[in-house]
């Protein structure tokens, strides 16, 4: 059994804004968020910066809930609200209309910070047993995020948490189409989140990942990350489904893959092998041919060894399609959400495929040669497109790609 | 959902050694362990022995030299699912692991290196990503297929099973390799007894904490397989412990009240709402089985185990709740095929 899968809702929080129209109009305007990171302390770090976001304020939760709530599930919430409202699945009361709806989520680090918090207590050895602190404890774990998720949108039903690294995005949203491909389920919200923290900030600083510098994705005077923090989700239905509740489909997700590349735990294979593999397998299962895809979302870390990797791979996966298929790294806008960015840049690649728009390669000034007559420059459209894609690829060696598409190919 | 999934391989590592028939015999010995917050006072706690010798060629492996411990659980639990499996199927199988803590070992000490020293060290923060045991695994024993890795409490196993069913029917692989893996930290120590999780040496109130890991190999159910996981179903969240009663009386009200239940909700919380809802209902008839302690992924995964070896022809299915701690609840159920159930091969064929 294999059924048709179309896209009917979306919302993000990022660091461009407390919605998805606020991003993606900040986003094609070329702003980035890059800003001082106050969050916590980075002394003792190269870099002191990062894209944070500013969670939109949960009017309708009680004030004692809201306190309890991981930064995370700030963010999770009026994303996963947005997403179900775009698609008309909330009622009047701000709750799901459907009360089982299975939710495929990716993170890396869920809650961190209450565990960080929690941690450094202990280690003070200044607590008590009944510090209500120390009964948070159990809320930095993912899951908690997710019922969070559930309880603030009035819905249950299976759940599944993908923690794939920073392709986990990609995955959770692959995860659905598969589940309702093969009948498993009608109707999936799904997506990613991701908060900053410290123990992810200090870790990619002390692995020299960050950038002192702006965030400059395929240039070949790139120096590194900039960290983000975001939430993203879409509403994923079969067709017949999203056709008899009278719901408009977006667009159509007709391709996903997903490999593991083994050479080495933090960077991908110098030939790029296990990316090209990952866009040719959801580009068979779109049927399309890599040329006919319009625009691609690339992963762009701007990293040392992430970028040069990739370019060779859009290279050896596009052929003579490079020029005429747009790329861009969406990172230097937003910076990377980690387990939130496969599906946040999954969003950005649907909203190009529907207006024509493409976001534009910011920071760029000497462009690495093998990828250079892709990026996309400021202001450019195409508004014949007809496919996208979004691709990511994680430590541990996870690769995944998403296709959409504004109709089925034959 | 209903799942038709063939279990055709198990592996195990526990505190009461390393195998199947270990987990279903052997009786674990307790060490003590003091929490991170209360160095003065021990606390009785399972962990696996690392010297044992099944886990010498797993130490010697180049990519595995900073590894966690619950990553050579993983691989060891791993091999003996896939034993037999030559490399070429190993290159078409799918790898899910279910984590809850992931490689909390690794995350204590770099962010204590952070509070304490002020840096951290860059060769840790790679092993705390949850997914970086899964890369070990699947690289050190050839499995090229798709590779996730869960995060949710004891209910992510059925998470993994579903997935594992989804591969199976999109054919993204030949079979799935599902495993659960915990290890064991002194902050565990001070999470749980923050939430008054903890067992003392003289009380029977509260788990134990332990590690290990678990798995089963699976693929579609062919008519030949006897051993299978027909039903899969999770969804039943709660917050507080009234709604955790509902979540479980409706998780068996909706299951066939004839079939057996096998009880797995030991020394925790749980302990008593299980028994509450399965009172009424006939139990699957278990040894004297070893308490191995909570350690959640790998618990579920335990539990699987045991539960499937009491199917037999006297109980040919079983219900097993998934009680996880501080999620959702959840349902598998399992049975077995007698040879005289399998399909017989038609009238032509048996002429000659």
């Amino acid at each position: 059994m294999s059924r048709s899968i179309v896209v009917t809702g979306l919302g993000a929080v990022t660091p461009l804004g407390e919605n998805f129209s606020i991003s993606w109009n900040a986003l094609i305007a070329g702003r980035d968020a890059q800003a001082p990171l106050d969050l916590f302390d980075t002394t003792g770090c190269r870099c002191h910066h990062a894209a944070s976001a500013t969670p939109p304020p949960l009017t309708d939760l009680p004030a004692k809930t809201i306190r309890r709530l991981a930064r995370a599930s700030r963010l999770a919430i009026p994303a996963a609200r947005e997403a179900l409202a775009s698609a008309g699945l909330l009622d009047a009361e701000g709750l799901s209309t459907l009360r089982e709806l299975p939710f495929s989520v990716a993170t890396t680090a869920g809650g961190m910070a209450l565990g960080e918090d929690f941690l450094r207590r202990v280690l003070a050895r200044g607590h008590s047993h009944r510090s209500p602190l120390f009964s948070r404890v159990s809320r930095y774990l993912p899951q908690q995020q997710v019922l969070d998720v559930q309880q603030a949108l009035g819905f249950a039903g299976h759940s599944v948490i993908i923690a794939n690294a920073c392709a986990s995005g990609a995955n959770a949203i692959g995860h659905a189409a598969d589940l309702i491909s093969v009948g498993a389920a009608d109707c999936v919200l799904a997506g990613g989140f991701e908060a900053l923290t410290e123990l992810v900030f200090v870790g990619f600083d002390c692995l020299q990942a960050t950038s002192i510098d702006r965030c400059r994705p395929f240039d070949l005077n790139r120096s590194g990350l900039l960290l983000g923090e975001a939430a993203a989700f879409v509403v994923l239905e079969s067709a017949e489904h999203a056709q008899r509740r009278g719901a408009t489909p977006l667009c159509h997700l007709t391709g996903y893959g997903h490999t593991t590349d083994f050479f080495h735990l933090t960077q991908p294979k110098p030939d790029g092998a296990a990316l090209v593999e990952v866009m040719r397998a959801a580009a068979t299962q779109a049927r399309i041919a890599p040329a006919q895809i319009g625009y691609i979302n690339a992963h762009g870390t701007a990293t040392a060894v992430n970028d040069g990797v990739e370019a060779t791979a859009y290279g050896a996966f596009l052929g003579d399609a490079l020029g005429s298929t747009r790329i861009s790294s969406t990172k230097a806008a937003i910076g990377h959400t980690l387990g939130a960015a496969g599906a946040v840049e999954a969003l950005f690649a649907i909203e190009a495929l529907r207006s024509g728009r493409l976001p534009p390669q910011l920071n760029l000034q000497t462009p690495i040669p093998e990828i250079a007559p892709a990026l996309v420059g400021a202001k450019e459209s195409s508004s014949d497109m007809q496919h996208v894609m979004s691709v990511n690829l994680g430590f541990g060696g996870s690769n995944a790609a998403l296709v959409f598409s504004r109709s089925l190919s034959p | 959902m209903k799942i038709e999934l063939a279990v055709i391989g198990q592996g195990a590592v526990s505190p009461a050694g390393v195998g199947v028939d270990a987990l279903l015999h052997r009786e674990p010995a307790p060490a003590s362990v003091a929490a991170l917050g209360q160095p003065d006072q021990p606390w009785p706690v399972l962990r696996v022995d690392l010297k044992d010798p099944a886990f010498a060629r797993w130490q010697r492996e180049p990519r595995l030299r900073r590894a966690s411990s619950m990553t050579f659980f993983l691989v060891e639990a791993a091999e003996q699912a896939l034993a037999g499996v030559s490399p070429a199927d190993r290159a078409e199988t799918g790898l899910i692991v279910a984590f809850s803590a992931g490689c909390i070992t690794y995350s204590r000490r770099f962010f204590e290196g952070i509070v304490r020293q002020g840096m951290a060290s860059p060769a840790l923060f790679p092993e705390t990503v949850f997914n970086s045991p899964v890369s070990h695994v699947a690289s050190v024993l050839g499995l090229n297929g798709a590779a996730y890795a869960l995060v949710g409490d004891e209910t992510a196993w059925v998470a993994a099973l579903k997935t594992a069913s989804v591969w199976l029917q999109k054919e993204r692989v030949r079979q799935v390799l599902i495993l659960g893996a915990e290890e064991f930290d002194p902050i565990v120590l001070d999470a749980y007894r923050s939430v008054r999780w903890l067992r003392r040496q003289t009380s029977a109130n509260g788990f134990l904490a332990s590690e290990g890991a678990a798995g089963i190999l699976v693929r579609r159910a062919g008519p030949e397989d006897a051993t299978r996981i027909t039903t899969a179903r999770d969804g039943f969240i709660y917050r507080t412990k009234k709604e955790a009663a509902l979540a479980a009386e409706r998780l068996l009200s909706e299951s066939d009240p004839a079939k057996p239940c096998y009880q797995s909700a030991q020394h925790n919380w749980l302990g008593s709402l299980e028994k509450r809802v399965t009172e009424n209902r006939p139990l699957a008839p278990v040894d004297d089985r070893p308490y191995l302690g909570e350690a959640f992924t790998a618990s579920a995964a335990w539990h699987i185990l045991r539960a499937l070896s009491c199917l037999n022809d006297q109980v040919p299915r079983l219900l097993l709740p998934v009680w996880g701690l501080n999620h959702q609840l959840g349902l598998l159920e399992l049975e077995t095929r007698k040879k005289s159930e399998f399909p017989r091969q038609d009238a032509d064929d048996r002429l000659f």
